[in-house]
């Protein structure tokens, strides 16, 4: 029987494993398990010892697979890292442009083998570095991008048609922009389109939920902006990633494992049905979407998770939205490890966490890895703090031999039991955001944003009162003394910069263009059309940023955060 | 029955990070404080908010790096308008050796990651004591 053949356990054995297991915890075992009761981070309880009982009906071509087979648990690729290895994909960001490009070729130069961008404050929330809501914030903790030639310079001399580039855009409102801003870069450097090879962040979340901010657009319209880019590349750029499903900063935020990945997969299928909607196939763009993973302490949940998340994003694929193409079913992603984990005490213990998370993202099968600096919890990494962590990436690469074999706990009696938990948690959220009327819904009504505070809060109950330990802090914790100080990254001033260049910028441009484009865009705000094409017409003719997401602004309306 | 503590709580500027500071705010609450929570504001709108309160506390929180510019603005604002008795705390990523600073321009308490609930609360009481004569 077919049945039989693809049964790992045979049920008589597993029966024998059972009794065996009573009679060993009775005569050998005894009362040596103590009283103590064990939970992994997302609450499912840890037992003393695994065996095959825990796994005993699973079958392996159906519940595990092949790796680059379905359902892909235990890699996407079929030879994963002997193929390639993962992409070291350090972030950078600080400064004006200038400032950025030499970070860059730093990393480049040192052995990184894509380039991670992530912006300042007034970038990510649409403003000019002369406006003054920018004030104090203009490259900080990220670079600042003011209009195309701000993109031009940031990517000066970095061969884009040769290595990808994670754009980390966060919200919709400005990854349209930001987006434009790229394409119109590589056109002018020549480059076609189809070659350019990246992603973008792009997750409604961060626009509405996980992030705050003084103004913001609604959840429907920063949603279908999301929706705009991914269609756009599904069109235009066959080897983008024009979203990320941000589970980082859900967790980051406050959620556990089984949030992140169910809040993460329930956005891809909130974008299926609209682009679906739109008259879109799904493997004309399941094939690009993507997904962001937060890698904590909890070493097997994180694996498990990882696995997890790929068996749950193939059946809903398969299933749920029947794709045909297996590149639409297969989930790859990237993986940064959790910066909520680092401690500001003895903070060269923050080596420590983020290698031992760096080696579960590799143990999960991530594609592409960001290992953060011990020093963040003080600022953005000084450059001898990002060298460690790249060093870190090296080190798991070439020294440990972790990379060599595909998914080494596969078949780990207890990876495999929690793989398969998760991935009952990760359904039943799934079900819960749908019973709330799906994503777009829950963030709106505020549902998700007190899930979040509530995981927080309890989180920080948990750690006041030592249920939580944090090593350093409230279990041996750092004397004061014993705390060597550290040299703290200083943003290099770039506001003057930044506003000398606006002024030039507004100088030398047509302002006709500018207005002309501006008002195009306004136009299909209030329209069914993609937003990218009159995007790309704004920005060649060099409107500002802060122009650009003033229409959105002015048009969309803007909505309250529903957090008290 | 004595006087509700008022806490006016505020993310700073365009930073995104709002764990710490909604976490936080519900703490405060457990302690028996009033915590309005106003997300995300620009010191203009914070200190508008903490005089119509009648705020005896002010929390900014800010992983954003613009600590040293508008923190101390919050404080500049609220003597000009007169106001001397709010207490003015920070909280987030704040580089240790910029608190000398902050502390100079007028801002009474940092409290950085690892933050017990009950130093904050304790401080406040303290620093309120001096007010209460």
């Amino acid at each position: 029987m077919e049945e039989q053949k693809n049964q790992l356990f045979n049920q008589q054995v597993i029966e024998h494993i059972k009794k065996g297991k009573e009679v060993w915890m009775q005569e050998t075992l005894k009362n040596k398990a103590g009283d103590q009761e064990y939970f992994t981070e997302a609450g499912i309880p840890i037992e003393l010892l695994y065996t095959p009982a825990d796994i005993g009906d699973m079958m392996y071509e159906r519940d595990l697979g092949f790796p680059g087979n379905k359902p892909f648990v235990r890699g996407v690729y079929p030879n994963m890292y002997r193929g390639r290895l993962f992409t070291v994909r350090q972030l950078a960001g600080f400064g004006a442009p200038e400032d950025c490009n030499q970070r860059i070729k730093f990393l480049l130069a040192n052995g990184a083998t894509g380039v991670n961008i992530v912006f300042d404050l007034p970038t990510i929330r649409g403003y000019n570095s002369d406006d003054p809501e920018a004030e104090g914030n203009v490259g900080v903790c990220g670079v600042a991008i003011d209009s195309l030639q701000d993109m031009e310079a940031l990517f000066d001399g970095i061969p884009i048609d040769q290595i990808s580039s994670s754009v980390v855009t966060h919200m919709p409102s400005t990854t349209v922009a930001l987006m434009a801003m790229y394409v119109v870069m590589a056109e002018r450097r020549g480059i076609p389109l189809e070659k350019l090879s990246g992603t973008n962040q792009n997750d409604f979340l961060m626009e509405t939920t996980i992030g705050s901010a003084p103004e913001i657009l609604p959840p429907k319209h920063s949603f279908r902006l999301q929706c705009d880019a991914i269609e756009y590349a599904a069109h235009n750029l066959p080897r983008w990633n024009p979203v990320s499903y941000n589970g980082y900063n859900l967790r980051e935020a406050g959620t556990n494992a089984v949030q992140e990945v169910a809040i993460a997969i329930a956005n891809a299928i909130a974008t299926a049905e609209e682009l679906i909607k739109r008259g879109l196939k799904i493997d004309d763009f399941a094939p690009r979407l993507s997904f962001f993973w937060d890698l904590c302490n909890d070493f097997f949940e994180e694996i498990a998770k990882c696995r997890a998340s790929r068996r749950v994003f193939y059946k809903v694929m398969a299933e749920r939205f029947q794709a045909r193409d297996q590149k639409s079913m297969l989930m790859r992603f990237h993986v940064q490890t959790a910066g909520i984990t680092l401690t500001a005490a003895e903070p060269l213990n923050n080596i420590a966490r983020s290698a031992i998370q760096g080696l579960a993202a590799i143990l999960g099968g991530a594609q592409s890895l960001h290992i953060d600096s011990y020093d963040e919890a003080y600022s953005a990494p000084t450059e001898e703090a990002a060298l460690v962590s790249l060093r870190t990436q090296q080190i798991l690469q070439v020294e440990t031999n972790v990379v060599n074999t595909v998914d080494p706990l596969g078949g780990s009696y207890y990876v495999e039991y929690l793989t398969n938990e998760m991935i009952k948690k990760i359904e039943d959220y799934i079900a819960l955001i749908e019973s709330k009327g799906g994503l777009v819904a829950a963030a709106d009504s505020g549902w998700l944003h007190r899930e979040i505070s509530d995981f927080a809060y309890q989180q920080q109950k948990d750690f006041e009162s030592g249920a939580r330990k944090i090593v350093g802090v409230n279990y041996f914790a750092a004397e004061n003394s014993a705390t060597k100080a550290i040299d703290v990254f200083r943003y290099p001033a770039a506001e003057e910069r930044q506003k000398a260049k606006l002024r030039a910028l507004r100088e030398k441009r047509e302002r006709r263009q500018v207005e002309k484009a501006l008002a195009a865009l306004r136009e299909k705000c209030h329209t069914d059309a993609n937003i990218m094409p009159a995007m790309i017409d704004a920005v060649r003719a060099y409107a500002t940023l802060g122009e650009i997401e003033d229409v959105f602004r002015q048009e969309f309306g803007l909505w309250q955060f529903p957090l008290v | 029955m004595e006087k509700k503590i008022k806490v006016v709580m505020a993310k700073l500027g365009l930073d995104i990070h709002w764990r710490g500071a909604v976490a936080v705010s519900r703490m405060l609450r457990d302690a028996g404080m009033e915590v309005v929570y106003l997300g995300n504001q620009f010191p203009e709108q914070i200190v508008n908010a903490a005089i119509q309160e009648g705020a005896d506390v002010v929390g900014l929180s800010t992983l954003g790096g613009n600590h040293l510019t508008l923190g101390p603005k919050v404080v500049r604002l609220l003597r000009e308008k007169g106001v001397d008795d709010v207490v003015v705390l920070m909280g987030g990523v704040i580089p240790p050796e910029d608190i000398p600073q902050l502390k100079a321009k007028g801002i009474a308490g940092v409290f950085g990651p690892e933050s017990r609930i009950e130093d904050i609360v304790h401080f406040i009481h303290e620093q309120l004591k001096q007010f209460a004569s």
